[in-house]
């Protein structure tokens, strides 16, 4: 019984136990599936909370793409418009280069132009002498173009006298080291007679160019220049036209013209650095003006009646020139000493009646010397003075001599704009018929617009 | 006597012979005088123009012995002012290439060079006519080209070279040029190139410490040579002695610029040796600041006969004046 008994309450405490480790089973259950669901909400509801997150930066994304389209469109559109804009029709699109000189010569000379020759008043004078148009630019790939217009004064109406100076093709790329200028142009001959008059050291252009040239160098024809392919520099230029020096007469061919009846010209030139700052660059020119009938007219002679009718004309010329250009500051310091020598020979009709058709009319030749030398010195950016020193023989008569002596100082704002005031006496023999006489000049050049340092004028 | 003549004449099988040996002689002097000349010409050197000796030196560092370098400068004179030597002209007339500065710093002399040399591989828009400053973003690009403003530089400032990293553009632009010229030397140009190029890295990384000093000091030149400079090194450029470019100052500019670099505490006046040293010793000496003189490209004053001795020299020059001035 005891025994039975004793498995009875064994048997209930099992029970109660088993019943007691259900109920924690279940409640551990219940707390694990609580728990979990706790988690799996906390889990959603961040999952809810991300999605949102990602809903907003998609949102913002978007946005800001929406934006940076739009700006990239308004990019677009500008680049669009700066580029049509690009697009005008420009007329102008190929003009060349364009430069514009004044130069205006303010002068009191002492005697009157009946005593001195000159073709200005003497007195005191104004003379408009440049208003120079430059303007240049590639003709094709195979050369270029240039024309120099001016438009000075007129001696006796003051109105502009416009005239074509140079207008020329020149070639760029021919081989064998050749270049061909074709059209009117300043010839090559000497230093200075294919300068123009404001580019010069001094105010005048030298009387021996003045008389044997006729000024500057202007001719209608063309010339070939040939760089020699050796390591030492030396330049040839030849050419012919019709006509040589701007105030010479052109040639009078009459009905026909031969090939004889041009002008010949040619420089050689060579150069030689004595130091690293010392120049010299010498050449030997010539002019042939062969057979023309009649050259420039009949010129009265000072006794009234007999003329001269200049028939053939040579020119010879040797120049030299020695410049002191310090590497370091030939800005502010410089020293040019240029020389040139002319020998003009001439052949003319002489008529003592005034008539060339009557039998005592005879053919003679002249030969005529003449020369210029000029001394420059710079010791400032802006300041330069020199002298020059004029001699020649009048070509129609070698005994008939003029000197002038000319110190001249110049003050340079800039490239661009130039005051010059220069004092010039001019001795001329009596038997010419003018007077010594006294000059003051006050030139003043200035340029507008494109001007290129060229290489004649360096 | 008819026997004795047939002893010295020749027979025609001789003169065969010696006919044949004349053209065979003939033949191989021919032969070796086109191999000789075809040698030489794939050995020649490349002969190179270089306007100023900044560019003259990058362009003997790449190309070695594979070039022949003439500079139109030595190095002393103003980097506008090279005066045109007709002796220039059959050394550019030969070039194969001519390496510039551009932006218009040569302006007063290269054009009329160019046309005298009447070479038309180095004429400008062709293959041989090296502009430099392609690639570089230049300053100071003038609002208006007008000559109020002076010789104003139409496509901006021209004075990159003063600028080492800049400077490293020209760098490349010449050797690209000298590849393009002469591809059979590219390995050694690239070697020259790169062994150069690390070496001039190097020293902008010690330019730019020994200049940490100079940061944010101010100071004036003769002329506008150095806004790329004062741009890299941190410095102030503050105007320049000049009126404008190429115009001289006045009384009245002079008085002004000693007046700012009081009020603006500067402390350095430089001066390029192509100007001349009284404006700048004055302004200096009134505005109480250092005068410096400096060079424009290598050459310019003693020791400076290469770039980097060039550079080293400004950087020394601004450092030694500053730690004086303390």
């Amino acid at each position: 019984m005891i025994a039975h008994a004793q498995e009875t309450i064994d048997s209930d405490k099992f029970k109660s136990q088993l019943q007691q480790l259900q109920q924690k089973f279940e409640q551990q259950q219940q707390e694990m599936r609580e728990s979990f669901e706790k988690m799996m909400r906390a889990q959603q509801a961040e999952i809810d909370s991300l999605k949102k997150q990602v809903a907003a930066t998609t949102n913002i994304a978007s946005t800001h793409q929406a934006v940076a389209d739009e700006e990239v469109k308004d990019l677009k559109d500008q680049v669009a418009a700066v580029s049509e804009a690009q697009k005008k029709q420009r007329p102008n699109e190929f003009n060349p280069s364009i430069g514009l000189v004044g130069e205006t010569v303010f002068s009191y000379r002492s005697r009157g132009n009946d005593q001195t020759g000159s073709d200005r008043p003497g007195g005191f004078d104004v003379f408009q002498r440049s208003v120079e148009l430059n303007i240049a630019a590639s003709v094709d790939p195979f050369a270029k173009g240039y024309a120099v217009i001016n438009a000075s004064a007129d001696s006796e109406t003051g109105e502009a006298t416009l005239g074509v100076e140079e207008a020329a093709i020149q070639t760029t790329s021919l081989p064998y080291n050749l270049e061909l200028k074709a059209g009117r142009f300043f010839g090559e001959f000497g230093k200075l007679s294919y300068i123009h008059d404001h580019e010069l050291p001094f105010v005048n252009r030298p009387l021996a160019l003045d008389q044997y040239i006729g000024g500057e160098s202007r001719t209608d024809g063309a010339q070939l220049n040939w760089l020699l392919p050796t390591s030492h520099y030396i330049s040839l230029t030849t050419g012919f036209g019709a006509g040589f020096g701007g105030d010479s007469p052109l040639n009078n061919p009459g009905s026909y013209r031969r090939l004889s009846g041009f002008n010949y010209f040619g420089r050689l030139s060579t150069y030689f650095d004595l130091t690293p700052n010392v120049q010299l660059e010498t050449g030997v020119s010539g002019l042939i003006n062969p057979t023309t009938q009649d050259r420039g007219g009949a010129i009265l002679q000072p006794d009234g009646l007999a003329t001269f009718t200049e028939n053939e004309r040579q020119v010879a010329g040797a120049d030299l020139k020695i410049s002191w250009v310090p590497l370091q500051n030939n800005q502010y310091k410089r020293f040019d000493w240029g020389s040139e020598f002319l020998y003009s020979h001439s052949k003319f009709l002489e008529a003592p009646s005034g008539d060339p058709t009557a039998p005592d009319a005879f053919q003679h030749f002249v030969g005529s010397l003449g020369a210029y030398s000029y001394m420059t010195y710079k010791w400032h950016r802006q300041w330069s003075a020199g002298f020059l020193f004029d001699w020649v023989q009048n070509p129609m008569n070698h005994s008939d001599e003029t000197f002038a002596y000319s110190p001249y100082i110049t003050w340079a704002t800039s490239h661009w704009n130039q005051l010059r005031l220069q004092y010039t006496h001019t001795d001329h023999d009596p038997m010419s018929g003018l007077r010594a006489d006294d000059a003051i000049y006050l030139q003043w050049a200035w340029i507008i617009g494109a001007h290129a340092h060229g290489w004649q004028q360096r | 006597m008819a026997g004795n003549n047939a002893k010295h004449k020749f027979q025609p099988k001789e003169i065969q012979n010696m006919k044949s040996k004349f053209f065979r002689a003939l033949f191989a002097l021919f032969i070796t005088t086109f191999a000789v000349a075809a040698f030489s010409a794939h050995a020649a050197k490349v002969r190179v123009i270089t306007t100023l000796t900044d560019l003259a030196d990058f362009t003997r560092e790449i190309g070695g012995d594979h070039v022949d370098v003439f500079s139109l400068a030595t190095g002393i004179e103003d980097t506008h002012g090279v005066p045109m030597k007709p002796s220039f002209v059959p050394r550019m007339n030969r070039a194969d290439l001519l390496i510039n500065v551009g932006l218009g710093c040569e302006h007063a002399f290269l054009p009329a060079l160019l046309e005298a040399s009447k070479n038309p591989k180095i004429q400008y828009g062709e293959p041989g006519y090296v502009d430099c400053s392609v690639g570089i973003v230049p300053a100071e690009v003038p609002k208006s080209t007008d000559h109020s403003a002076g010789d104003v530089h139409p496509y901006g400032n021209p004075h990159y070279m003063l600028d080492p990293v800049r400077a490293k553009t020209a760098l490349e632009t010449i050797y690209n040029a000298l590849i393009a010229k002469a591809p059979q030397y590219q390995a050694d140009f690239t070697r020259n190139r790169n062994a150069y190029l690390t070496k001039l890295n190097a020293k902008i990384a010690e330019w730019k410490k020994q200049a940490e000093p100079l940061k944010g000091l101010a100071f004036v030149s003769y002329h506008e040579h150095w806004v790329y400079f004062a741009d890299r090194f941190g410095m102030r450029y503050a105007g320049t002695i000049e009126l404008k470019p190429g115009v001289d100052p006045t009384a009245h500019h002079i008085e002004n610029t000693i007046n700012m670099m009081k009020a603006d505490k500067i402390p350095f006046v430089v001066r390029e040796p192509q100007f001349p040293e009284k404006v700048p010793a004055l302004i200096a000496r009134q505005a109480g600041a250092a005068l410096i003189k400096l060079p424009i490209m290598p050459g310019g004053v003693p020791h400076t006969e290469t770039y980097i001795e060039m550079m080293d020299y400004i950087i020394n020059a601004f450092v030694s004046a500053q730690q004086r001035s303390h």
